[in-house]
């Protein structure tokens, strides 16, 4: 059997005097739509910035298609095919939505630097490209009459879809989405759902997602992992974790 | 034995002066996160004031030509006197350089320019006002004390000794207070979360006025001392204490007062120590050491690291 | 009004300008302008001053020799700066600004006391390529618009898009698969050359060349320049540059005041217009009467 795309093997690290994650072991394959559930605080986000590099590592690894990428400085690792969304939103204030997206769309925009100096034809052309490509991605997460305008003058839902639209420019294999459907209503909620699923089939993408409402969690996921007080408390397919007693008391009450 | 009591008597005077300088910056840092640029022209003013105040006159140069106080005041009056002045000049400078940008949301580093603009403006308007030349403090100013005495084998000079002793006092008292008083432990809460400090009742805005006219009496009382015991060279003379100061920041650690006066008394006595061959050096060492401190321990020896959040 | 003279001084406090922005583009302030100015005037007044072969038969200095000048100049600046830069730039925010002042302290003093380099008295005669103040004028604007062309082919391409999310969010940034550090240590050393480059021009216009011409001071200037004019493009620095240099010697009266003013710009330019000039807002209604 292949190896799994993202795999972490006794993951963990420390903040001074705490424990944030310990012993995370975590198999995510390809075309997944991986969960990960857990109470606030529990060390969601902090793994996620483990695996795309803001955070070194206290011990254990990070695998990505069987290689250790723990270590590697995190544009490294994002070009290795992995992308992310951001819990707060690290939108760039000062760029419309299409320079946004043009910028996801860096490694794509290389040319040769006379070229791209001399605006040759060839540059021209390519400049082009991007920003149709840019626009097809803005028009892809309904925020393409919203191309020009300054990124840090959006509401709240249109700034999340320009991260997914930025973070879908890098043309990851991986897409690591932290929270994405914060601050949305019901509707919203499941339009969120039904997007994801499509980008997963269009994009052959594997999805690793953070979220805190349950129920979507339930309806999307192929798997799940629950995480509380930075362990691994329960993995497997969405009705063995909903029914798993350890979860059920993680986030209905039990000790605190 | 006679030199090495006078070279490490020279490095801890200097030593001393620079601690009191550095602490300024530090309280400044340590509620705001900023480095004020202005201090340095604050420390200048120090020591004009002090010169005015011990009943110096003004030379013929500038707006205020032969001005003259009809005072001779000694020196352990004008110096806390001076002291306030500065402070007086260093709250305006808050009000003006940066409670207008924290009230606008704006980028921390903004602050560092607008105060540089505000150093830059005080010290052109003393030049104006006051002319460039120099002025030596008259040893009228030490009151009937003898300009030097016998110590340890060493003819040491009576200013370079209250320089130190007086230095040491303030540095002593300052961190006692803020270690021990009330308002010292509620200006140490905002330096930590000015917001939960605002939530609990400590007003920032007032905590962050202590500091600067904290910062603003060390430095007055600074730049009187150096301006009596080596004199006072033009309003430009503070800049590059200014500057060094910096490097005694960051070598003691932003915002650690037992590190200001680690660094000044390091920084001093390495100052002390370049033979007098290489003495157009001088000035680098302290900037020697501040580059270096970045590259190895930006945290310098007694700050804390500060961990960023993702 | 103006004349040759002054307008030459005025592109050059333009040419600095575009200096401090290049590494602000990218959300680092550095104040290492002087320094690199300092070296490239040095390197001329010494070149043109001792070495003979360089002086040519006729009584001006040759162009050639000039342009020799600034192409030594600019690769030593954009040698230092990489050296410099790798080390320097893992610093942030005010910590990166206090250690190129330190930087350009030590080369300052450095100067000051190496009779080899001018020393306390500096460098006397300068040879001039040219005769006309008008001259200097042309060459100088030519200088000036080869780089305002660079810096806007920068800013239109995937690298000024880089520097600009760098500045917005340098670790969102890096999670686009840019590398931060390479972008950062480009805007630098192009800084670097850009100052280099005008210092020899400076050098041979100014007639004579010494330590104090890359100080402190300079740093707030050039700094006043870009807080002034703004630092969104290129053309805010350029702004701040013509019209600050300009001033002063067009308000005779307040000549005096120089300073002062500068001051009072960098006090006051901040709170009143956080974003300079030429700010976004500007810009923005600038490009929509165009469409």
């Amino acid at each position: 059997m292949s190896p799994p795309l993202l795999e972490t093997r006794n993951l963990g690290v420390r903040f001074g005097g705490l424990q944030a994650l310990e012993g995370i072991d975590l198999q995510v394959h390809r075309r997944e739509i991986f969960g990960l559930l857990g109470p606030n605080g529990a060390g969601k986000t902090t793994l996620f910035n483990l695996i795309s590099g803001l955070t070194p590592a206290g011990s254990g690894t990070v695998l990505w298609r069987g290689t250790a990428i723990n270590g590697l400085d995190a544009n490294r690792i994002a070009r290795l095919g992995l992308a992310r969304t951001f819990q707060n939103l690290r939108l760039f204030g000062s760029l419309n939505c299409r320079d946004n997206v043009m910028v996801g769309l860096h490694r794509q925009a290389r040319l040769p630097w006379a070229a791209a100096l001399l605006g040759t034809p060839l540059a021209q052309r390519r400049q082009r490209e991007l920003k149709g490509r840019a626009q097809e991605l803005l028009e892809l997460l309904a925020i393409g009459h919203l191309a020009a305008q300054n990124a840090a003058g959006l509401s709240y839902g249109d700034r999340r879809r320009l991260e997914i639209a930025r973070a879908l420019a890098n043309s990851p294999e991986l897409l690591l989405l932290d929270e994405p459907a914060a601050g949305m209503n019901p509707g919203e909620k499941d339009q969120l759902r039904d997007l994801i699923r499509r980008l997963r089939d269009q994009f052959d993408l594997t999805i690793l997602i953070i979220e805190h409402h349950v129920p979507l969690m339930l309806g999307l996921c192929d798997r799940l992992a629950v995480l509380n007080f930075g362990r691994r408390i329960a993995l497997g397919a969405p009705d063995q974790v909903r029914q798993d007693p350890a979860v059920i008391e993680a986030y209905l009450g039990g000790s605190r | 034995m006679a030199d090495l009591t006078q070279l490490l008597l020279n490095g801890l005077s200097i030593g001393a002066v620079y601690a009191l300088f550095a602490l300024g910056y530090t309280l400044v840092f340590s509620v705001l996160g900023v480095i004020n640029f202005a201090h340095g022209a604050v420390f200048t003013l120090g020591a004009y004031f002090t010169y005015l105040l011990i009943g110096g006159a003004v030379g013929a140069n500038g707006l205020l030509a032969g001005l003259q106080l009809p005072l001779a005041l000694p020196f352990w009056l004008a110096l806390p006197l001076a002291g306030l002045a500065a402070a007086a000049v260093a709250l305006v400078i808050e009000r003006i350089a940066f409670r207008p940008l924290r009230d606008q949301g704006a980028d921390p580093l903004l602050a560092l320019i607008t105060s540089l603009g505000a150093g830059v403006v005080l010290v052109n308007l003393i030049q104006l006002l006051v002319g460039a030349e120099s002025y030596a403090i008259p040893t009228t100013a030490l009151a009937g004390l003898p300009p030097a005495i016998r110590l340890l084998g060493a003819q040491v000079r009576t200013v370079q000794l209250l320089l130190l002793l007086v230095a040491a006092a303030l540095l002593a008292v300052l961190s006692h207070w803020i270690d021990g008083s009330r308002s010292g432990k509620a200006l140490r809460a905002v330096a930590e979360d000015p917001t939960t400090a605002q939530l609990l009742g400590i007003p920032s805005g007032r905590m962050i006025q202590i500091a600067f006219g904290l910062s603003g009496f060390l430095a007055g009382i600074a730049g009187g001392l150096v301006g009596l015991s080596v004199s006072i060279a033009g309003p430009y003379f503070g800049i590059g204490y200014g500057l060094k100061g910096l490097g005694v920041l960051v070598l003691g650690g932003l915002g650690s007062v037992p590190g200001a006066v680690l660094g000044g008394l390091i920084i001093g006595i390495a100052e002390a120590c370049v033979p007098a061959e290489l003495s157009g050096y001088r000035d680098v060492v302290a900037y020697g050491f501040l580059f270096v401190v970045l590259l190895v321990r930006p945290q310098g020896l007694l700050g804390r690291v500060l961990p960023t959040k993702v | 009004m103006v004349d040759a003279t002054l307008l030459t001084q005025m592109v050059i406090g333009a040419l600095l300008g575009l200096s401090v922005y290049l590494p602000l583009r990218c959300g680092q302030l550095s104040l290492a302008t002087p320094g690199f100015y300092a070296i490239g005037g040095t390197l001329a007044a010494l070149l043109s001053t001792r070495v003979n072969a360089l002086g040519g038969s006729e009584p001006s200095y040759p162009i050639s020799s000039l342009l020799l000048e600034m192409a030594l100049a600019g690769a030593l600046c954009g040698v230092l700066a990489s050296g410099i830069g790798a080390v320097v730039l893992r610093l942030r925010g005010v910590y990166l600004a206090i250690a190129t002042i330190a930087l350009v302290e030590i080369l300052r003093v450095t100067m000051l006391n190496q009779e080899a380099l001018g020393g306390a008295v500096g460098i006397f005669g300068i040879p001039q390529p040219f005769d006309d103040p008008a001259d200097y004028a042309l060459f100088t604007l030519g200088l000036l618009a080869v780089i305002c062309w660079l810096c806007d082919r920068l800013e239109r391409n995937r690298l000024g898009r880089a520097m600009a999310a760098i500045r917005d969010d340098e670790l969102a940034a890096a999670c686009q698969g840019i590398d931060t550090e390479r972008s950062k240590l480009v805007a630098f050393v192009l800084s670097a050359v850009v100052a280099g480059l005008t210092g020899v021009i400076s050098a041979h216009f100014l007639n004579s060349w010494n330590a104090r011409l890359g100080n402190f001071d300079a740093s707030i200037t050039t700094l006043a320049f870009v807080v002034f004019g703004g630092s969104r493009t290129w053309a805010g620095p350029v702004l701040g540059g013509l019209v600050l240099t300009a001033l002063p010697e067009l308000l005779r009266p307040i000549g005096d005041l120089r300073l002062i003013v500068f001051g009072l710009v960098i006090l006051v330019g901040p709170l009143l217009l956080p974003q300079g000039l030429i700010n976004p807002a500007l810009i923005g209604w600038v490009t929509q009467r165009r469409r």
